[in-house]
């Protein structure tokens, strides 16, 4: 064998030891994102699983029973809570599976209730939309039905206190017999006025009120004054500010 | 290089859009949203919160744990904002599942946030699969 094959060989020698250790880091790159990725998977795989576990709980029975206190004694009639003869309507527009609509009526309503509605100088009305989903289109028209009976918004604060996981089914006849229960109100007729063609046409105006002022999300709060009605307040941003300042 | 550079502008993206939507989560405000609504019915849902620790301040400790793995090269450094990335984008995937599926509302920064994730999980992988050889050396 000559000199010149002697290297030549040795060159291709190196050449395939370069290509093996190559190969060889090639293999354990792979090997550890394979495993990066797997242990990532697992992680993230526990925190979907927590994180599907971590929506409400079945909402309980004494979980709706304080939640109409708030308007405890305040007459209702057709959904208008108040003296029928306050000279300012309080409009909110809300969806009962909204979270913020329940997250206002714990922080803001109250204290509107007590100070302007309780002392005659608002009227409160609700405006049910539905447009989260099929769950809120039962619970709009149940809450109609309890408004037939002076009772909406005992209904709606019952609800909220209740609210389960949106749109999942949760707002079955037995969980709005509860919260029907719960607001002191008759269930028996009111989901009998839900399954009416009354219900539906209390939601269709309810929309065709929401669109005519162009409200495309819950909460929205409109003051009435001489039957001027005017969007003064939308979601939770300095809501209480807003609302006393609208009202006074 | 450019994998690298790329990894970290997006990564301060991320950063920022997880920092703003952590800011309003304990501002207790609505986020500035393009699709009226969505953003604040998604930061208000129970999905906002893994075991008690809201989503945004995980996508901070996600985005700086990816930097801080962009700051030294090694191959261990590369695996590990992989690992990060990867995690990230599985766990961006499930919660834009959710609001699309169960919330039915849009949040335009957790898309971003999600589009930040494919696009680490996507450079990270890279730079893995593209390691100079004397990488292995580096400790």
């Amino acid at each position: 064998m000559s000199k010149s094959e002697r290297a030549q060989r040795r060159e291709q020698r190196r050449e395939a030891e370069r290509a093996a250790t190559a190969a060889a880091a090639r293999r354990r790159r792979i090997r550890m994102l394979l495993g990066a990725g797997g242990l990532a998977v697992v992680l993230v795989v526990a925190g979907i699983a927590i994180s599907a576990s971590g929506g409400k709980a079945k909402p309980s029975p004494a979980a709706t029973g304080s939640a109409a206190k708030v308007v405890a004694g305040i007459p209702e009639k057709d959904g208008v809570l108040g003296d029928p003869k306050a000279p300012i309507t309080l409009t909110e527009y809300l969806d009962p599976q909204c979270p913020i609509c329940a997250e206002a009526s714990q922080q803001t309503m109250p204290t509107i209730i007590k100070d302007y509605v309780r002392t005659g100088k608002v009227k409160l009305q609700a405006r049910t939309l539905s447009f989260i989903g099929p769950d809120s289109v039962r619970a709009a028209k149940v809450a109609a039905g309890a408004g037939q009976q002076g009772k909406e918004w005992a209904f709606l604060e019952s609800f909220y206190a209740a609210q389960g996981e949106e749109n999942s089914g949760y707002v079955t006849d037995d969980f709005l017999t509860d919260v029907l229960k719960a607001a002191g109100a008759d269930p028996g007729k009111a989901l009998a006025f839900a399954d009416g063609a009354s219900a539906q046409e209390a939601l269709d105006q309810a929309d065709a009120q929401a669109q005519g002022l162009k409200i495309d999300s819950t909460p929205s709060f409109t003051v009435t004054r001489n039957g001027d009605e005017k969007v003064v307040a939308v979601g939770l941003d300095d809501l209480q500010n807003k609302l006393e300042a609208a009202l006074s | 290089m450019k994998l690298r550079a790329a990894a970290v502008v997006v990564a301060l993206v991320g950063l920022g859009i997880a920092t703003y939507l952590t800011i309003v989560h304990y501002a207790g405000s609505s986020p500035v949203c393009a699709i009226a609504h969505g953003c604040a019915t998604v930061q208000k849902s129970d999905y906002a919160k893994l075991a008690g620790i809201p989503v945004a301040v995980l996508g901070v400790i996600g985005y700086l744990g990816i930097l801080a793995c962009l700051v030294r090269d090694s191959e261990a450094t590369r695996t590990a904002a992989a690992f990060l990335a990867i995690g990230g984008l599985g766990f961006s995937g499930w919660l834009t599942y959710v609001e699309v599926a169960k919330i039915d509302a849009i949040c335009i920064w957790c898309v971003g946030s999600a589009i930040c994730m494919a696009l680490l999980a996507g450079l990270t992988i890279a730079r893995v699969l593209t390691s100079p050889p004397e990488l292995a050396q580096v400790r």
